[in-house]
C-alpha cells in the first residue's frame, strides 16, 4: 500500500507555489522593472553622435551603437554564477570568435553597425556579433559593450561587459573548450556595484534568472537556420505593439467550457451566444429544424457549435469549438472542449490557451456522482488539469438545475463535495464562484432568474460572473511566441493559416516571422479575429495568421510562430518537474506515455528518474528512486520519439507546461525545467 | 554449415578468373545481421572445414533464407536454447497478429508474430479542426489520410497469413475507417477484404501510439484469439508486475542486482526476464541468467522470457531487462542501491 502521508497543505498547493515561486519573482522583478524604465526615460538625455540616439543621462555608452559617451567608466566586472545548464550552439559560430579573444577591446570597434557585428569572425570581444542585432525593428542595443579596459581584474578570458542596457555577457575562461556560449545560460547575478549602473539596464534580465542566449548572426535576414538568439530583455518592443493605454476598448478574454460528458457545456454556450445575439433567429431555427430530423432536438443549441457531421450524429463534442461574444468588460473567446474521456486530448489543445473557465456541472441525481467518479468521471480530471494551466479563477456552473427543481440542497451539496476538492487542486475559495442555472430553460444566464423557484440565489448572473474575472497579464513585451493550434490550407489560394492565441509579443501584417519546428521564415499576410480582419494582433489575441513564402506542410499544428531573432527550441531530450496524480499508476523507468504540451503531442519514454522531491519543501528527498508513486512530485527526463517546440517553464510559461498521460488517464502534470539536448 | 555460394578466384594461364561456385561451407559464428524486413539472416564467420577453394580461417558470410535447410553445431546446449528450437519449430503456434493503431492523424500498421512485433508502416497527417466554412477541409483531409491507411493496410496485411486484423483507436476513428474500409471495399471489389470481413475486429485503445499495443493484446476479443500465444502471455505477466508495483510495492522489483538478492532469499515467485540478456556474448553471465532461470522454476516459480521484440519486451528492457515479483514483502531492497 502506498505510505498515507499527511502532508498538511495539499500537493498541490504545494506544487503550485512551486509554480508561483517562478511566476512570483519573475513578475515581480519584471514590474519592478518597468516603471523604473519608463522612469530613467524621463531624465535628461544625451544625444549619440553616431547614430543619434537619445541615450539616458545616465549611461555611459550609446544604446544602439556601443559608443562610449564622456570617460570610460569603471565597470566592475560581474562573477556569473553559472548554472549547469549549458546547450550546444546550433550554429555554433562562436566558438571561433570567442575563443581568440582579446581582453584590450578599442573603443573605435565598439562602434560597430549592426551589419559588421555579425560578419566579423576575427573581432575581439565581439560579443556584438553575438548580440543579434540586424532587424533593427525591433532595435535591440547592440551589443554595446563597454569593454573595461581599466577592469584590470579581469581574469583571463573573462568578459564581462554589462552594458549599462545591456545584458551580461559570460564567458569563462574555460573558453578554451569549443562552446561557452551557451544559449539559456541561466544566471546572471550581476553584482550591481558600478556606479554607472542604474535603471537603464532595468530591462536587462541581469536582475533575473534570464538567459543570455548568443548566437553569431550572420546578418542576413533570411537565415533560415536561427542561431541561438539574444537574450529575451534586449528585445525591445515597438511603439505599435504595446496597446494603447487609454482604452476603452473590451480586452481579450479566452474562456474555457469544461466538465464532464453530457453536462451541458455545447448547449449552454450555444444558448450564450444566442442570448447575446451572436446567433441570430433564422440559424437557430434552422439548427433546431435539422437536429429534429436527425432525431436530436434537445441538441438544437449545442449545433451551434459542434459543427461536423460527426459531432451531430453523435451528440458529442469531439474538438474545441472557439465561439466569440462580448461581455460587458470583455470580448470573450469561448473555447467549448469535449468531456469524453477519449478526447482529453483535444481538451488539453484547447484549454492550454484559456485564461480562466467555466467547469460545467450536471445537477441530475446520479450524473454528478458520475461525474465525480475517480476513474470514469471527468469533472475531476478537468478540474486538475484546468488548475495545472494556470488558470486560477473559476467559475462552477450548475446545470440542468431545473431537473432536480432547483433545490438549494442539491445545490449546496454539490457546492461542499466539489468545493473540497476544488480547493485540494488549488483554486483558492475566493477566485471560484458557484452559480446555478439551466440552460435548456434560460435560467440565471444573462439576466436574473425568472423562475421563482430560483429566488434563494441572490448572487450574480453567469455573464456577470464572468465580468467579474480579473483581468489576466499579457506579455506585451516580449518577443513573439503563438503556439499554432490549427493550420488551414486553402490550395486554391495558396495560402496556409495559423491559428492560435498569441502568448507573447505582437504581430502586423508584413511583420515576418519563424515557422518552428520548420525553422522557415514566411511572411504575414494578414490577420483575422472573429472572422473579421484586424491590423494588429496582441498578446491574447486569439487569432488566426495567413502567411505569405511558405510551403504548407511546413506548418503545422503543434509548431510555434515566433520572432526570427528569437527562435524556440526544438527538442527531445527533457527534463521535467512532475507531479503524479491520484489514482496513477506508478512510473517507472522506461514507462511510455503520452507527453502533451501546449498543442502538440508526441509518444514519449521515461529515461531517467533523477530524484524525488519532498512534496513540502521542494527540496530532493531521495536521489535515483526505483518508481514515483501517487502523489509524489520528482525530477524526470523523457525522452519523446519526435522532437517538438518547447520552452522552459521560467521563459514561458505557456511553452512549458507539460502533461503526461497513459491508458487514457492523466497521470502526471508537470513543467519543463532544463532542455537536455537541443536538436 | 549450409549451401552457399563463394567467388573463387582462380589462376589460370590468362590471368586471374573469378568464378561462383556453389560450395557447402562450415563457418564458426562471429557476427549476425539481421533483416527483418527482408526476412534474410546474415552470418559471418571464418571458415572451420577443410575445402578445396576456401582456406580455414577465411572469412565468408552465409545468407540464410526461408526454405534453405543448414546443420547448427553447438557446444553445449543449455535448457533455454533447446526450448526456444522446439519453438521454433512448433509450426501450429503461429498466431500472427495485424494490427492498425490509429488514431486522429497517425496510424501505425504492426504485425504481431509469435516471437516479435514488427511495425509494417507508420502514416502520420496533420488533420486540421477548424470550424465553421472551412469544415470541409477536415472532412477531406481525414479522407485522404483513411485513403493512405488503406493502402498500406492492403499491401501489408495478408490475410492467408495473419489470423485476424485488428483495428484501434480511441474514440470513433476506428468506425469511421471501418466503414470508410468497407465502402471502398465493394466500390472497387477488393477480394482479400470482403471476403474477410468476419475476421476484423474493433478494439478501443486510448492511443494510437505503439504503446497501445499492449490495450489492444489485452482486450477480450482480441484476447481469446491468441490466448495460447506467447505475446498475451507477456503481456499478461507484464501487467500483473505492474498492479504488484502499484500496489504493493514491496513485493515487487526490478534489476539485476535486487532480483539476484531476493532471489537468494527464496522470495522469487515469477521472475521476467528478456532474452536479450541471454544473448550477451559473455558466456558467464548468460549462464548465471539461466541458472537463475532454473533455479526459479525449481522452486516452484514460473520464469517467463520475453522476447525483446514485442512491445511488452521492449518495456521490460526498458526497466532493465529483468524484474520479480515476489512471493512476500521485502521492504529493505528499497534501501539497497540498485
Amino acid at each position: 500500500m502506498p505510505r498515507k502521508v499527511n502532508y498538511g497543505l495539499d500537493y498541490d498547493d504545494d506544487y503550485d507555489d512551486n509554480y508561483d515561486e517562478y511566476d512570483y519573482r519573475y513578475e515581480v522583478d519584471e514590474n519592478a522593472e518597468t516603471p523604473s524604465q519608463k522612469e530613467t526615460i524621463k531624465h535628461s538625455v544625451w544625444r549619440c553622435s553616431i547614430c543619434t540616439y537619445d541615450n539616458d543621462e545616465t549611461m555611459s555608452s550609446c544604446d544602439i551603437c556601443g559608443v562610449l559617451h564622456g570617460p570610460l567608466l569603471n565597470n566592475s566586472i560581474y562573477d556569473k554564477k553559472r548554472t549547469a545548464n549549458i546547450f550546444d550552439l546550433k550554429s555554433s559560430r562562436v566558438s571561433s570568435t570567442v575563443v581568440g579573444r582579446d581582453e584590450a577591446v578599442k573603443v573605435s570597434s565598439m562602434r560597430s553597425d549592426s551589419s559588421n557585428l555579425s560578419t566579423e569572425k576575427g573581432k575581439h570581444n565581439r560579443l556584438d556579433e553575438i548580440n543579434i542585432l540586424k532587424n533593427i525593428e525591433v532595435g535591440p542595443p547592440a551589443g554595446s559593450r563597454t569593454s573595461d579596459n581599466c577592469s584590470a581584474s579581469v581574469p583571463e578570458g573573462w568578459l564581462d561587459h554589462v552594458d549599462e542596457s545591456s545584458v551580461a555577457v559570460n564567458l569563462r575562461s574555460s573558453v578554451k573548450r569549443s562552446l561557452s556560449l551557451m544559449p539559456k545560460e541561466r544566471n546572471v547575478m550581476v553584482d550591481d556595484s558600478s556606479s554607472s549602473r542604474n535603471g537603464g539596464e532595468a530591462n536587462s534580465l541581469t536582475s533575473n534568472l534570464e538567459n543570455i542566449s548568443f548566437a553569431a548572426k550572420s546578418g542576413h535576414s533570411n537565415d533560415a537556420n536561427p542561431g541561438r538568439a539574444n537574450s529575451r530583455a534586449q528585445y525591445k518592443p515597438e511603439k505599435w505593439m504595446l496597446p494603447e493605454k487609454a482604452e476603452h476598448s473590451l480586452t481579450q478574454l479566452n474562456l474555457a467550457i469544461v466538465g464532464h460528458v453530457d453536462s451541458g457545456k455545447s448547449t449552454l454556450s450555444g444558448r450564450l451566444l444566442h442570448l447575446l445575439g451572436r446567433i441570430s433567429q433564422k440559424e437557430m431555427h434552422k439548427y433546431e429544424k435539422e437536429a429534429k430530423l436527425q432525431g436530436k432536438g434537445s441538441f438544437a443549441y449545442a449545433w451551434a457549435l459542434d459543427e461536423s457531421a460527426e459531432e451531430r450524429e453523435r451528440g458529442i463534442t469531439m474538438t474545441v469549438a472557439v465561439a466569440y461574444f462580448d461581455s460587458k468588460r470583455y470580448h470573450v473567446v469561448v473555447l467549448d472542449s469535449p468531456g469524453h474521456k477519449d478526447f482529453v486530448p483535444n481538451m488539453i489543445t484547447g484549454a492550454t490557451q484559456a485564461d480562466a473557465s467555466i467547469l460545467v456541472i450536471d445537477a441530475s441525481i446520479g450524473s454528478f456522482e458520475a461525474g465525480m467518479d475517480g476513474t470514469k468521471g471527468q469533472t475531476r480530471e478537468h478540474a486538475q488539469l484546468i488548475r495545472s494551466f494556470g488558470v486560477d479563477q473559476l467559475i462552477v456552473a450548475v446545470n440542468k438545475m431545473d431537473a432536480v427543481d432547483y433545490s438549494k440542497e442539491r445545490f449546496d451539496l454539490i457546492i461542499s463535495q466539489l468545493g473540497t476538492f476544488l480547493c485540494s487542486c488549488g483554486f483558492k475559495d475566493s477566485s471560484v464562484s458557484w452559480i446555478p442555472l439551466s440552460a435548456v430553460e434560460n435560467q440565471n444566464l444573462v439576466s436574473a432568474p425568472s423562475n421563482f423557484r430560483l429566488s434563494w440565489y441572490h448572487g450574480p448572473n453567469l455573464l456577470d460572473a464572468i465580468d467579474s474575472f480579473q483581468p489576466p497579464t499579457r506579455e506585451f513585451s516580449k518577443p513573439l511566441i503563438m503556439p499554432i493550434c490549427d493550420v488551414i490550407k486553402s490550395p486554391s489560394q495558396g495560402q496556409v493559416s495559423a491559428c492560435g492565441k498569441l502568448e507573447a509579443g505582437a504581430v502586423r501584417s508584413g511583420s515576418k516571422v519563424l515557422v518552428m519546428p520548420s525553422a522557415t521564415i514566411a511572411t504575414v499576410r494578414s490577420l483575422e479575429l472573429d472572422s473579421q480582419a484586424c491590423p494588429i494582433g496582441r498578446a491574447g489575441d486569439n487569432i488566426a495568421v495567413s502567411l505569405n513564402g511558405i510551403d504548407g506542410n511546413h506548418v503545422m499544428a503543434g509548431g510555434v510562430l515566433c520572432h526570427p531573432d528569437f527562435p524556440i527550441a526544438f527538442a527531445k531530450h527533457l527534463e521535467l518537474k512532475v507531479l503524479v496524480l491520484d489514482g496513477a499508476t506508478p512510473i517507472l523507468i522506461g514507462s511510455q506515455l503520452e507527453f502533451h504540451i501546449h498543442h502538440a503531442k508526441e509518444a514519449a519514454r521515461v529515461a531517467r528518474i533523477s530524484s524525488l522531491l519532498d512534496s513540502k519543501t521542494g527540496k530532493v528527498a531521495k536521489k535515483a528512486p526505483r518508481c514515483i508513486l501517487a502523489k509524489q512530485s520528482a525530477v524526470v527526463e523523457v525522452i519523446l520519439q519526435e522532437a517538438i517546440c518547447v520552452e522552459e517553464f521560467s521563459k514561458c510559461k505557456a511553452l512549458g507546461r507539460v502533461f503526461l498521460r497513459t491508458l487514457g488517464r492523466t497521470v502526471a502534470v508537470g513543467i519543463v525545467t532544463r532542455i537536455v539536448e537541443e536538436q | 554449415m549450409s549451401r552457399t555460394v563463394r567467388k573463387v578466384l582462380r589462376e589460370t594461364a590468362g590471368g586471374r578468373d573469378a568464378e561462383r561456385v556453389a560450395l557447402k561451407l562450415e563457418i564458426k559464428v562471429e557476427a549476425i545481421d539481421y533483416d527483418k524486413e527482408g526476412s534474410v539472416l546474415r552470418i559471418r564467420g571464418k571458415n572451420t572445414l577443410e575445402n578445396e577453394h576456401v582456406k580455414i580461417g577465411q572469412f565468408h558470410t552465409l545468407e540464410l533464407e526461408l526454405q534453405r535447410p543448414f546443420v547448427l553445431r553447438k557446444k553445449i546446449w543449455d535448457s533455454l536454447a533447446l526450448d526456444v528450437l522446439r519453438q521454433a519449430s512448433d509450426p501450429g503456434a503461429s498466431a500472427d497478429l495485424a494490427v492498425v493503431l490509429m488514431q486522429e492523424g497517425l496510424a501505425n500498421i504492426l504485425l504481431v508474430g509469435k516471437s516479435m512485433t514488427s511495425t509494417r508502416s507508420r502514416i502520420e497527417t496533420s488533420i486540421p479542426r477548424k470550424h465553421g466554412p472551412a469544415i470541409a477541409g477536415y472532412e477531406s483531409a481525414l479522407k485522404k489520410f483513411f485513403e493512405n491507411v488503406l493502402q498500406a493496410f492492403l499491401k501489408h496485411v495478408d490475410f492467408n497469413v495473419v489470423r485476424c486484423a485488428v483495428i484501434a483507436s480511441p474514440g470513433f476513428t476506428k468506425e469511421q475507417f471501418h466503414r470508410h474500409l468497407m465502402l471502398e471495399a465493394e466500390r472497387r471489389q477488393l477480394r482479400p477484404i470482403i471476403e474477410n470481413k468476419s475476421r476484423i475486429i474493433l478494439v478501443h485503445t486510448s492511443s494510437g501510439y505503439k504503446h497501445s499495443l499492449r490495450e489492444v493484446l489485452d482486450a477480450p476479443n482480441v484476447m481469446s484469439m491468441i490466448k495460447d500465444t506467447k505475446a498475451a502471455q507477456e503481456v499478461r505477466a507484464l501487467k500483473d508486475f505492474f498492479n504488484m508495483l502499484s500496489n504493493d510495492p514491496a513485493r515487487a522489483c526490478y534489476g539485476p542486482k535486487h532480483v539476484e538478492i531476493a532471489h537468494e532469499r527464496m522470495a522469487v515467485q515469477t521472475l521476467l526476464i528478456t532474452d536479450d540478456l541471454f544473448r550477451n556474448s559473455d558466456v558467464i553471465t548468460r549462464q548465471k541468467y539461466v541458472s537463475l532461470v532454473n533455479s526459479v522454476k525449481n522452486s516452484g516459480g514460473t520464469a517467463h522470457i520475453f522476447s525483446s521484440m514485442h512491445v511488452s519486451g521492449e518495456q521490460l528492457a526498458q526497466l532493465t531487462g529483468i524484474a520479480a515479483i515476489l512471493r512476500f514483502p521485502l521492504p529493505d531492497l528499497e534501501d539497497i542501491e540498485m
